[in-house]
């Protein structure tokens, strides 16, 4: 199979994925104990109030009827109002979302960062002092909860020695860039211990493989052969994980937000909940997973570059 | 013990092997039977009541009276990080057990079924992984309400689906077998396969991600602690601690990094202990 065909199959597989993510973003509410109305008013609600709001959210039509209403709404950009902050779903998760993506965006930066040397050292000392150090580090880190790891950053490197912010999102890009690079390395630690472990692995299994050996043997320089022969063909399994861990660097950003202060999309979803704003929650959850399933498109296109026997 | 493992045994006693110390194993397990203990009579190991407060000992840095501290309202940090063992130990077990024996069912039920049944849990599998874990579940308790048994059920709706698919693809290499075939021929019922002959030999795998889970999960209770919407104050539990001390970190630190350090040390103890039983079991991770 070529790869516009790869990329057209892949594209179709989204469609289903899409509708799945629809179905659990609309069963969200529904799952309410009680009516969705006086959930979202409050115990204390008038039951004209309710009435009005089952009239104006749909919430007194059939279930079916509900989901087409539901599905319309949202493919015209309509996520309804923050019953909080009295604005459209849609344009708070605009101006709030880009500041998580690049959060994540960072974090995601700085753990392969971490995690790819530091494989590397383990794996060609495997067994040694330096490997054996590198993942006791790195298990400790995988242990470590963001909220706390983050508390404790913001405590030395912020308020302690003042080398960084302690919180806020600054003022212009460059600003936010810096207000962001303490809560970065705080997400990213797990997931680069996470990648480290599974790319040790992999460099192990991939040296001694024949066509490693075969590579040397031509004279090839030893940098070469590690970064064309061992690391290409460690990374494939390491890109499908890091695909799949990008919905738990989503997570960790919404805690990670909070400790910092961050005004992002998780920081406006930990708010909404406490300020019971159904329509921010459910958009901000049909958001994220959408941002999600579009990571996995991009993880998999990387992979099929990587081993174009995957496209096959 | 078999006669193959006899064998293997054998055949590994008689080659030079290097010294491999079951380290993880034992160091994992003795973390955790401690927490266990901790969990189990928090009463006779901490040294005061966990909610008292005390107005004359507030804000007392670390002292052999109190070795971790006390928190703003003179409670002994020491006892809150022994009697939130109680509820952190609860969350790895609760919120993983239904997870693990609804997902093992399932799992194996789609595997050996296969077809149909395999190709809509398929769909579930990428509905489900295409939601950030912490996200889908704070959505749900956004919507059950703050507090322990609705993040159980939150953590439970989602959490089976990753033990399904283990245990699902274990278990289509294990019905290819002959001892299946075998079974199949004796008449056997389905579910008498499945369940006596398929699933002992399917199940491993999944019992060290189970271990795995147990520290996610207790992560996962910390933070919706540390958020507001797990366990609530004054519990104590390690996340409710350490956020009620965030904003003592400049001068009274002890507040939020006892409580800390418990859960790593918890979290070390469950990975250890689910390493020890890869290599034991041989389950390639």
């Amino acid at each position: 199979m070529s790869t516009p065909e790869y990329l057209a199959r892949r594209l179709l597989q989204l469609v289903p994925t899409l509708i799945a993510i629809l179905v659990v973003v609309f069963a969200l509410v529904r799952l309410l104990p009680g009516d969705p109305a006086s959930a979202i008013l409050g115990d204390r609600a008038l039951d004209a109030d309710v009435e009005r709001i089952n009239r104006e959210y749909g919430f007194d039509r059939p279930i079916p009827v509900q989901f087409g209403i539901f599905v319309r709404q949202v493919l015209t950009g309509d996520l309804g109002d923050s019953t909080s902050l009295k604005v459209p779903v849609a344009q708070l998760i605009a101006e709030r979302l880009p500041i998580t993506m690049l959060l994540t965006l960072m974090a995601a930066l700085i753990s392969v960062a971490l995690a790819v040397p530091l494989a590397f050292v383990a794996a060609l000392c495997r067994d040694r002092l330096a490997d054996g150090m590198i993942r006791g580090a790195f298990q400790v880190g995988l242990s470590m909860p963001v909220f706390y790891l983050g508390l404790i950053l913001l405590t030395v490197f912020g308020a302690r020695l003042g080398w960084f912010p302690v919180g806020g999102d600054g003022d212009g890009l460059l600003d936010l860039l810096y207000h962001l690079v303490l809560p970065a390395i705080t997400l990213a630690l797990s997931l680069a211990a996470v990648l480290m472990r599974n790319l040790r692995a992999a460099i192990i299994d991939v040296v001694d493989a024949d066509y490693v050996t075969f590579a040397r043997s031509k004279g090839l320089r030893g940098s070469l052969v590690l970064l064309r022969h061992v690391l290409r063909n460690a990374l494939i399994s390491t890109v499908a994980l890091f695909g799949l861990s990008i919905g738990t660097l989503l997570g960790g950003a919404v805690v990670t937000e909070t400790v910092f202060a961050i005004p992002g999309a998780g920081r406006l979803m930990v708010d909404s909940i406490t300020g019971r704003d159904y329509p921010v929650v459910q958009g901000l959850t049909l958001a994220l997973a959408v941002l999600v399933s579009l990571t996995f498109l991009l993880t998999d296109l990387l992979q099929a570059w990587l081993d174009p026997r995957i496209a096959r | 013990m078999t006669d193959a493992a006899h064998l293997e045994a054998a055949v590994a006693a008689g080659r030079p092997r290097r010294a491999r110390p079951p380290g993880p194993l034992v160091w994992g397990g003795a973390i955790l039977g401690l927490s266990l203990f901790l969990a189990a009579a928090p009463s006779l190991v901490a040294p005061y009541d966990p909610l008292a407060f005390d107005y004359g000992a507030i804000l007392q840095p670390p002292s052999p009276a109190h070795p971790f501290g006390t928190d703003n309202f003179g409670r002994d940090v020491l006892s809150r990080v022994i009697h939130a063992y109680r509820i952190d130990m609860g969350i790895a077990v609760f919120a993983t057990v239904v997870p693990f024996v609804l997902g093992t069912l399932v799992g194996a039920v789609v595997g050996y079924a296969g077809g149909l049944a395999e190709t809509v849990f398929g769909r579930v599998v990428d509905a489900v992984i295409t939601f950030p874990f912490l996200v889908l579940v704070i959505a749900i308790v956004s919507v059950l309400g703050p507090g322990l048994i609705n993040m159980y059920i939150a953590v439970s709706l989602v959490g089976w689906v990753f033990y399904a698919r283990i245990v699902a693809s274990e278990v289509k290499v294990q019905k290819r077998l002959d001892y299946a075939e075998a079974g199949r021929a004796m008449g056997y019922t389905h579910a008498r396969i499945v369940l006596r002959h398929l699933l002992p030999n399917a199940i491993t795998p999944a019992i060290v991600y189970w271990m795995t889970d147990m520290a996610l999960a207790i992560l996962l209770g910390s933070s919706l602690g540390y958020l507001g919407l797990g366990a609530q104050p004054p519990a104590a539990e390690w996340g409710v601690q350490i956020a009620e001390g965030k904003n003592f970190m400049a001068t009274a630190w002890w507040i939020s990094v006892f409580p800390g350090a418990a859960i790593v040390v918890t979290g070390l103890g469950f990975s250890l202990l689910g390493d020890g039983l890869a290599a034991l079991l041989r389950v390639r991770r």
